[in-house]
């Protein structure tokens, strides 16, 4: 399949189910992590305007931290996690004892490779329960991670997805720690040749 | 007042003095601009990719790709009064790599999209005058057509003109 918006919405719900399942895990290790509740939002499957998606992120111009890592087997896709800058600064100042960074610019090499692990550990934890709902083997490449605008890191994300279709499905999810305030917002994006294979994996075709 | 018009990615767009074209967020896409310094129209692609070949042409859109978009980003604005090839000039701002690839067989997309141009502004022989590519970071622009100026601008440098 290249063509995303041929998805009926059985198989529409059927990701969704895929993303709930995924950042349910994830969520939990993201609690047991930090030690705290952690309360995860609905997740969507949604096929996007691939013009659409700065938007969604709150604007081209905006902010945020990004880690990006690649799906590796016989699905494969694109893992971004976005953090809101309060967020990260926050997740430093839990996980680094001692740590006083106020603006993620003035991140140092500790910081960094901080950042990257949580993203290890959150894309870790979201795909081995795909795995397991496939039947599937799963890997991540090592996180890549970047402190820019986020209407630039999605280029990166998506243009090799956008060359036949202007659509990009998007499984999205995001994690709100119940009193601070914690967001972080989850993006996978199936490659699209890979999807009919996922959906027949979890029995929808 | 100067009108403000955005490119998003896979758009095209002509304007001319006393208007301005802004690209927010630009990271492995590559801006082209055209200026006609007479007649002071310009235009940008944003584009997204380096090349269209394999792709169905009743599924093409020309201004996500570099060789069919410099073609087409010509063919918009040709058409606009006061504007002649031999006045026109090319800049290109963008190609960076956000996410260095954390395994070597992957490819560089913005790499690519920015040799891509470059080929495709040769093959129109439109002169390369200046240019800001590569690198980790992000870029805004804004394209003043009365100056015929890009005002270049990434996170945590001074911005600075093009």
């Amino acid at each position: 399949m290249e063509d995303v918006t041929t998805l009926t919405k059985i198989q529409l719900d059927a990701l969704r189910e895929v993303g709930n399942i995924g950042s349910g895990n994830a969520a939990s290790a993201l609690a047991q992590f930090l030690n705290r509740k952690i309360d995860m939002a609905v997740p969507t499957a949604t096929i996007l305007d691939f013009k659409d998606i700065p938007t969604i992120l709150g604007g081209p111009s905006t902010l945020v931290m990004g880690i990006f890592l690649k799906v590796l087997g016989e699905i494969s896709g694109r893992f971004l996690l976005l953090i809101p800058a309060q967020t990260s600064i926050k997740l430093l100042r839990t996980l680094i004892p001692g740590c006083e960074i106020d603006d993620p610019l003035n991140m140092g090499e500790m910081e960094s490779s901080c950042m990257r692990e949580v993203g290890n550990i959150l894309a870790g934890a979201f795909l081995n329960a795909l795995s397991a709902l496939t039947q599937t083997p799963m890997l991540n490449s090592l996180p890549s991670m970047t402190y820019d605008m986020a209407g630039a890191m999605i280029d990166n994300v998506i243009a090799e997805m956008t060359a036949v279709s202007d659509k990009v499905l998007m499984i999205e999810t995001s994690f709100i720690e119940s009193e601070e305030d914690l967001k972080i917002h989850i993006f996978l994006l199936p490659e699209p040749k890979s999807l009919m294979l996922l959906l027949h994996k979890i029995g929808v075709n | 007042m100067s009108v403000v018009i955005p490119v998003g990615m896979g758009e095209l767009k002509v304007a001319r003095s006393p208007e301005t074209l802004v690209v927010y967020g630009i990271g492995s896409c590559i801006i082209v601009s055209l200026y006609d310094t007479k007649s002071k129209v310009g235009g940008i692609a944003h584009i997204m990719l380096p090349d269209s070949s394999g792709i169905a042409k009743e599924r093409l859109n020309p201004n996500k790709f570099a060789d069919t978009a410099i073609p087409a980003l010509y063919d918009a604005i040709k058409g606009e009064s006061g504007v002649f090839k031999a006045n026109l000039h090319a800049k290109i701002i963008g190609g960076s790599e956000m996410f260095p690839p954390t395994e070597d067989y992957e490819n560089n997309i913005g790499r690519d999209n920015t040799a891509a141009v470059k080929i495709a502004l040769k093959k129109m022989g439109f002169p390369l005058i200046a240019e800001d590519t590569g690198g980790k970071r992000g870029r805004s622009i804004e394209f003043v057509l009365e100056s015929g100026l890009i005002m270049l601008s990434i996170l945590g440098e001074e911005p600075r003109e093009l």
